[in-house]
């Protein structure tokens, strides 16, 4: 399993799975916001280790099922 | 009969302090909180933020996952200032971003219990970190304005950045 996925396809799966949410870029991280939570530590790289993208899943409550199908998990 | 178990969350406490330099103002930020440490399918340690839960950071020992966890949590704090005009509503979005939890919490009460049922002890390289007590240290945070007229400094407000296991007995 590859430890790190593309940041297009992590947004791929937020467009599907976190209808809604939202993206913007700090000095140091990404935000996102989803589900009326923050998610404000997400890294600004063009890949994303997985462990970030479990945690941004499980803080924003976005639905496992659906982010497991796009396979960033 | 006690059954034993493998531990896979790693319950920690965390003790961190920063002066972070605001929009015409100087935060002094003293947090007490809580991360499991868990070794991934990618064999590296990461550090899940339980309080604050929106953080996690990896390393390949439990030291470097602690110190990039330390630093992202820092940058998080410059994030935070850089976007806040005013002493008031930076505090506001740091206690926002602190106390905002997720599923970790029942996994790290879950591991605590664990440990005091006596099925488990935590496992090298956990059980060379110091233990305290979740009960005599809680969960939380302050939020301080430094450029105050009647701020006294002293040097028992100093805070060592610290990572600590649970003790395996309730205070």
């Amino acid at each position: 399993m590859s430890a790190s996925v593309a940041y297009t396809d992590v947004e791929r799966m937020l467009r599907e799975c976190a209808k809604g949410f939202t993206v913007r870029l700090a000095n140091h991280s990404r935000v996102v916001t989803y589900n009326k939570k923050v998610y404000r530590t997400l890294p600004k790289f063009d890949k994303i280790e997985i462990g970030h993208i479990r945690k941004m899943v499980r803080h924003l409550e976005i639905n496992k099922d659906c982010v497991e199908k796009h396979g960033v998990i | 009969m006690t059954e034993s178990v493998e531990l896979r969350e790693h319950p920690i406490m965390i003790t961190l302090q920063d002066a972070i330099s605001g929009d015409g103002f100087l935060a002094g930020i003293t947090l007490s909180g809580r991360a499991l440490m868990r070794k991934e399918d990618d064999e590296k340690w990461w550090m899940y933020g339980v309080h604050p839960a929106g953080i996690a950071e990896s390393g390949t020992t439990i030291e470097e996952t602690f110190l990039r966890f330390r630093n992202k949590y820092k940058e998080t704090l410059f994030d935070i200032a850089q976007e806040n005009r005013s002493f008031d509503t930076f505090k506001a979005e740091v206690e926002r971003f602190f106390y905002e939890g997720d599923d970790d919490e029942q996994l790290w009460e879950k591991a605590l219990l664990a440990i005091r049922s006596g099925a488990i002890a935590p496992p090298a390289p956990f059980s060379n970190l110091p233990r305290e007590s979740p009960e005599s240290k809680p969960s939380q945070i302050t939020v301080e304005r430094l450029d105050r007229k009647d701020k006294r400094f002293v040097p028992s407000d100093n805070v060592t950045d610290t990572y600590s296991v649970p003790m395996a007995q309730a205070a």
